[in-house]
C-alpha cells in the first residue's frame, strides 16, 4: 500500500472540522508489506499499539480446533533468541506490555509503552510474531493453562450462550462459527507441537499484518525499526470469506441449563446477512442502535425502566468485519422472570420491525451515534482501535471522517427498510443459559 | 478464543457507557489507582471567582470552595481534545449503611435516574435524555466510600449536563412507583453477581474479615435488603447526605476556569449547607485475634484460593510499599507467585492487590487453580511465598522492575478525561484528593526496606482470612 500520509502533528478533534479532518492526521505506510497507520496526538508519553493477523481460530478448518489459540499463546512463551523470563523482563523494566490473544479470525496484537521505548516495542512485537522458540515445555504448560481457561469458561453463562448463538445461526465453516468447548478441550488433549510450528510457518507473515500506533509517537525510528526487523520476512494470508449465512426456516429456542445460576443470559437473533462495508449495513446498525443503545433505547426504556424485568438488555450487530455477522439482543433475567422478559422482548422486536422507527428516534440516536464516536476518539486506544477497525472493514481512511456525515444522511425509510430486508423476527435463535425453570 | 464473549462485550459496552454500575469489594482492582498529570496542564495562577475561596493547587489540580454552600471544586484542566469531563462525587457509599439499609446507596443512585423536577422523561429532558441526545459517554457508580456522577460530553454540552446533574443534586423526584420496578432491575444486578463462584467467596472472604465495621457487607447489599427497603429509607439516605457541603465537584478537560467556576456556582450556589452535620461512621474493627476461614461450595469446574490480610487505609504512608509489594507477588512472569505457581502448571492465574478505601481494607491474594490441582497443594505454595518474602525480603532490582512497571501504569492511567476522572474518584473517595498527585512520586521513593517492613507488618497469620471455593461437580 502507497503512503497515503500527509500532515504529521497534533490530533486535535477540535481542528479536524476547522482545518481539515481526523484522516489527514493520519500517516499510513506499507512496509515490507505491514499495513503501518499511525497518528501523532497530543497525549504525553503513552504509546498504544493495536494490530491484527488472519490467523485466528477459523483459520483451524478442518484441522485441530485448539491449534490457532495455542500458537498465539505460544508467542509470548519465549524466542529463538530470548526465553520468556528474558523477554518479560524487557517489559516490564520499562513498564510496557505486550499481548496476543486468537478471535475467530485474526490474531490480535495490543500494546502500550512510553514514547521513549516505541522503536523497542515494536521490534520485540515483530520478533516474537516472527520467531518464537516454540519450547516443548511451555507448549505442555500453554495446553494446561488453555484448558483451564475453558474450563473455566463452561461456568460462565455468558459465554455459554454465546458459544451457542454463534453455533445456531452460522453454518458449518462460516468463520463466525465458534467451535464448541467441548469439542476444543478434546484438540487440545491432541494438539502436538508439530501442529503449531505447522500453523505458524503457513499462516504467519507481514503481508496482511495491519499495525495502527496512536500516542505520543516519533514515527520515523519506528518505521526504519520495522524495516530492519520485516527484512525476509515473508508470507502471511487474507482473511478467510464465506457464503452469506441464512436465517433458519422456523424459530428455534435453545436452553442451556447450568445448576447454581441466579441470573440467565438470553441472546435473540440471526444472522444478518450483510458485512459492515455492505449497503443497508449502517442503516441496519442504526435501526438496532434505536432498539436497544443506551437508557434511550427502546428495550431499556421498556423492558428494564418501565417493567424493571432485567439489569442490561441491549441490541447490536457485531461480527461484520470480514464477513457477513448478525444482529442481535442480549439480556439477562432472573429465573422467575425469564418467561416475562423473553415476552417482553419479542414484542418489543416485533413492534420494532413491523411498526419502524420514526424520525424523532432517527434523529436523536444519530446525534448520540456521533457524538460518541467522536467522544471515543480521544484516547489513544479508542483511535487506534478505530484506525485498525476502518481498515480492517475494508474501508480508506477518509471513512474516519465519512462516517459521521453517512450517519447524518440516513433516512427512515433506509433504516425502516434494512431492517424489514434483512430480519425475519420469526425466525429467531433464541439461546437461554442458566438455571432454567422447570420444563425448559 | 476471543478472549471476551460477544454478549459480555455488548454488556461491558453497555456497563462502561451507559450503566449505573456497582462496583463489588475487591474484584474491581485498582492496582492504577493514581494518576500522574504530566501533559496536563499545569495551572498557573489560580484565578479569582468571585463567591469563591481558592484552597491549593497540586499537580495540575487547583481546588475552590465555594464560600455560600462548602462545595468542594476540582479543576483539572487539558487541552488535547475539546471534551470535558464533570464528575460529582458524593461522600457516601455502602460504609454508610447499616443492618436494613445495605445496598441502599447503591439503589438510590439508581433512582438518581429516575427523573428530578426540572429534568425528567415526562420532560423529554431527562439525564438520559439529555446526554444520549448530545452523545455523551456517562456513567454513575457506587462504592465502599463514596456514590459519583459522570458524563465526558464535548465542551458546548458542559453547561447542559451540569444543569441536570446539579437538579438531581437536591430535586430527586424519588417516587414509590419508581422504586418498585428498579428494585427489580437492581436485584436482577446482584443475581447476575452471584453467577460468579469467585465473587460470591470475596463477599464471605470481606463478611469473614469484618465484623463490626461495615466493609462487612458488599456495595450491592443482601438480597432482603433491596428487596425490601422502603422509600422512605431512602429518601432519608438522600436528605442525608446529597448536599453541596458534602459533595466534590471536578471539572476535567477542555474548558476556561473562570467560565468553568461561574458555571458551577450557577447551578449550585442556589444550594444551602446540609441542614445537619453529616454523620461520622465511628465504628473501628477490632483488632483480629486469629485467622479466619471460609468455603464456598457450589457448582463450577475449577477451585479458587484466596488469602487476605488486613492492611492500611488508601491515604496510609505504607501504601505505596504495599503496592510495590503486590506487584513483586503476582505482576507478570517475572513475579514470585507466577514462578512458583503459574510455571508450575499449579495455577492459572494469580493477583495481589492492595484494597484503596477510605478506612483499614484487606491486601488480597487470590489464585486460580489449574485442572487437577488441589487447594491444599497451592495454598500451601502461596504460604510458603509469603513466608519467604517476610522472612528473607525482596531484592532492589525486584523493587525497581515493580515501580517502573506501575509508573508507566500511572502515565497509561491519565489517557483521556475520563480515565483520569475514574482515578481521581478514588483518591477522593479516600479521604484527600492531593495523593493523586503525590503518589506517583511516593512509589518511586520505595526501596527494598520499605517493601520488607510492610510485608512483616502485615503480612501475619492472625491477620489473615483464608477462602476457598470449592467447586461441586452436578452429575
Amino acid at each position: 500500500m502507497k503512503s497515503q500520509g500527509i500532515a504529521v502533528g497534533l490530533f486535535l478533534l477540535a481542528s479536524a472540522s476547522a482545518s481539515g479532518g481526523i484522516a489527514d492526521k493520519v500517516i499510513r505506510s506499507s512496509i515490507d508489506g505491514v499495513d503501518l497507520i499511525a497518528s501523532p496526538t497530543a497525549v504525553k508519553d503513552v504509546v498504544t499499539i493495536v494490530g491484527s493477523m488472519p490467523a485466528g481460530d477459523a483459520f483451524a478448518g478442518s484441522g485441530n480446533l485448539a491449534v490457532p489459540t495455542l500458537t498465539a499463546m505460544m508467542l509470548d512463551k519465549g524466542t529463538t533468541t530470548s526465553d520468556k523470563f528474558a523477554i518479560a523482563q524487557r517489559l516490564e523494566s520499562v513498564g510496557a506490555r505486550i499481548s496476543f490473544s486468537a478471535s475467530e479470525q485474526t490474531l490480535d496484537i495490543q500494546a502500550k509503552c512510553l514514547r521513549k521505548d516505541a522503536p523497542a516495542i515494536v521490534h520485540l512485537i515483530i520478533e516474537q510474531l516472527r520467531t518464537p522458540a516454540f519450547s516443548p515445555a511451555e507448549f505442555e504448560k500453554a495446553r494446561l493453562q488453555l484448558t483451564g481457561a475453558i474450563r473455566r469458561s463452561l461456568d460462565d453463562t455468558d459465554t455459554r450462550a454465546d458459544i451457542a448463538f454463534s453455533r445456531a445461526i452460522f453454518p458449518a465453516g462460516h468463520p463466525n462459527r465458534k467451535a464448541a468447548a467441548e469439542d476444543v478441550l478434546a484438540a487440545v488433549e491432541h494438539a502436538t507441537l508439530a501442529d503449531v510450528k505447522a500453523f505458524h510457518a503457513k499462516y504467519y507473515g507481514p503481508a496482511h499484518l495491519t499495525l495502527a500506533m496512536v500516542g505520543d509517537l516519533e514515527l520515523k525510528p519506528v518505521q526504519a525499526q520495522l524495516r530492519k526487523d520485516l527484512a525476509g520476512w515473508h508470507g502471511g494470508v487474507p482473511a478467510l470469506s464465506a457464503p452469506p449465512a441464512t436465517p433458519p426456516a422456523a424459530a428455534v429456542t435453545q436452553p442451556i441449563n447450568m445448576p447454581d445460576k441466579t441470573s440467565v443470559s438470553v441472546i435473540l437473533g440471526q444472522a444478518s446477512g450483510l458485512r459492515y462495508s455492505d449497503t443497508d449495513a449502517l442503516a441496519l446498525r442504526v435501526g438496532a442502535a434505536i432498539l436497544g443503545s443506551g437508557f434511550t433505547g427502546r428495550l431499556m426504556h421498556v423492558v428494564r425502566d418501565r417493567e424493571g424485568l432485567t439489569y442490561g438488555i441491549y441490541s447490536g450487530v457485531s461480527d461484520d468485519t470480514f464477513t457477513d455477522g448478525d444482529w442481535l439482543v442480549g439480556a439477562s433475567f432472573a429465573p422467575e422472570l425469564l418467561d416475562k422478559g423473553v415476552a417482553s422482548t419479542k414484542r418489543e422486536v416485533e413492534r420494532w420491525w413491523r411498526e419502524g422507527i420514526t424520525q424523532e428516534e432517527l434523529t436523536a440516536r444519530k446525534t448520540d451515534l456521533i457524538g460518541v464516536y467522536k467522544v471515543s476518539l480521544a484516547t489513544t486506544g479508542g483511535l487506534a482501535g478505530t484506525l485498525l477497525r476502518t481498515v480492517q472493514r475494508g474501508k480508506p481512511l477518509s471513512w474516519l471522517d465519512d462516517y459521521p456525515k453517512a450517519v447524518d444522511a440516513l433516512t427512515v425509510d433506509q433504516v425502516n427498510a434494512a431492517i424489514r430486508r434483512h430480519l425475519k423476527p420469526d425466525n429467531m435463535v433464541l439461546i437461554q443459559a442458566g438455571t432454567l425453570p422447570k420444563g425448559k | 478464543m476471543a478472549s471476551e464473549t460477544k454478549l459480555a462485550a455488548g454488556l461491558q459496552y453497555w456497563i462502561k457507557c451507559k450503566e449505573l454500575q456497582v462496583k463489588l469489594n475487591s474484584k474491581i482492582s485498582l492496582a492504577l489507582v493514581a494518576g500522574m498529570l504530566g501533559s496536563w496542564t499545569a495551572c498557573g495562577a489560580p484565578v479569582t471567582s468571585p463567591g469563591y475561596s481558592y484552597v491549593k493547587s497540586l499537580g495540575g489540580i487547583d481546588e475552590y470552595r465555594l464560600d455560600s454552600n462548602g462545595l468542594d471544586v476540582l479543576l483539572v484542566e487539558n487541552h488535547s481534545a475539546p471534551v470535558t469531563t464533570f464528575m460529582v462525587t458524593y461522600r457516601v457509599g455502602s460504609r454508610n449503611e447499616v443492618i436494613g439499609t445495605t445496598g441502599s446507596t447503591h439503589l438510590l443512585e439508581h433512582m438518581m435516574f429516575k427523573g428530578s423536577t426540572n429534568f425528567n422523561d415526562a420532560k423529554g429532558n431527562s439525564v438520559k435524555q439529555y446526554l444520549e441526545s448530545v452523545g455523551g459517554a456517562y456513567n454513575a457508580n457506587t462504592w465502599l466510600d463514596r456514590t459519583t456522577y459522570f458524563a465526558e460530553v464535548g465542551n458546548e454540552f458542559l453547561e447542559g449536563y451540569m444543569a441536570v446533574e446539579a437538579d438531581r443534586m437536591r430535586n430527586l423526584l424519588l417516587r414509590e412507583d419508581d422504586r418498585r420496578p428498579e428494585m427489580t432491575v437492581v436485584r436482577n444486578e446482584f443475581e447476575i453477581g452471584e453467577n460468579d463462584p469467585v465473587r460470591a467467596l470475596d463477599k464471605e472472604i470481606f463478611a469473614s474479615a469484618y465484623e463490626a465495621h461495615p466493609y462487612h457487607h458488599s456495595t450491592i447489599g443482601w438480597r432482603s435488603d433491596i428487596e425490601k427497603v422502603p422509600i422512605e429509607k431512602l429518601r432519608a439516605f438522600y436528605d442525608t447526605f446529597y448536599w453541596p457541603d458534602n459533595s466534590t465537584v471536578s471539572v476535567i478537560g477542555d474548558f476556561k476556569p473562570e467560565t468553568a467556576l461561574a458555571l458551577v456556582k450557577k447551578y449550585y450556589g442556589s444550594y444551602s449547607r446540609a441542614p445537619n452535620a453529616i454523620p461520622v461512621v465511628y465504628t473501628e474493627e477490632p483488632a483480629q485475634t486469629g485467622p479466619r476461614r471460609v468455603e464456598v461450595r457450589r457448582a463450577g469446574q475449577l477451585g479458587v484460593v484466596g488469602i487476605s490480610y488486613k492492611s492500611p487505609a488508601a491515604s496510609d504512608a505504607n501504601m505505596p510499599a504495599l503496592q510495590v509489594l503486590g506487584s513483586i507477588l503476582a505482576s507478570g512472569k517475572t513475579s514470585r507467585f507466577y514462578r512458583a505457581l503459574t510455571d508450575k502448571n499449579l495455577t492459572t492465574e494469580v493477583s495481589a492487590d492492595p484494597g484503596f478505601f477510605h478506612d483499614p481494607s484487606l491486601f488480597q491474594i487470590y489464585a486460580y487453580l489449574a485442572p487437577g490441582v488441589g487447594h491444599e497443594q497451592v495454598e500451601k505454595v502461596l504460604r510458603e511465598e509469603l513466608a519467604r518474602v517476610v522472612k528473607d525480603g525482596v531484592t532492589d532490582a525486584e523493587v525497581s522492575t515493580a515501580v517502573q512497571k506501575i509508573s508507566a501504569d500511572l502515565a497509561y492511567s491519565r489517557d483521556g478525561t475520563l480515565a483520569v476522572a475514574g482515578t481521581l474518584v478514588e483518591w477522593i473517595a479516600a479521604g484527600d484528593w492531593t495523593l493523586y498527585s503525590t503518589y506517583p512520586e511516593s512509589i518511586r521513593k520505595v526501596t527494598a526496606a520499605d517493601v520488607n517492613r510492610v510485608a512483616a507488618k502485615y503480612l501475619t497469620e492472625t491477620q489473615s482470612t483464608t477462602g476457598w471455593f470449592v467447586p461441586v461437580v452436578t452429575p
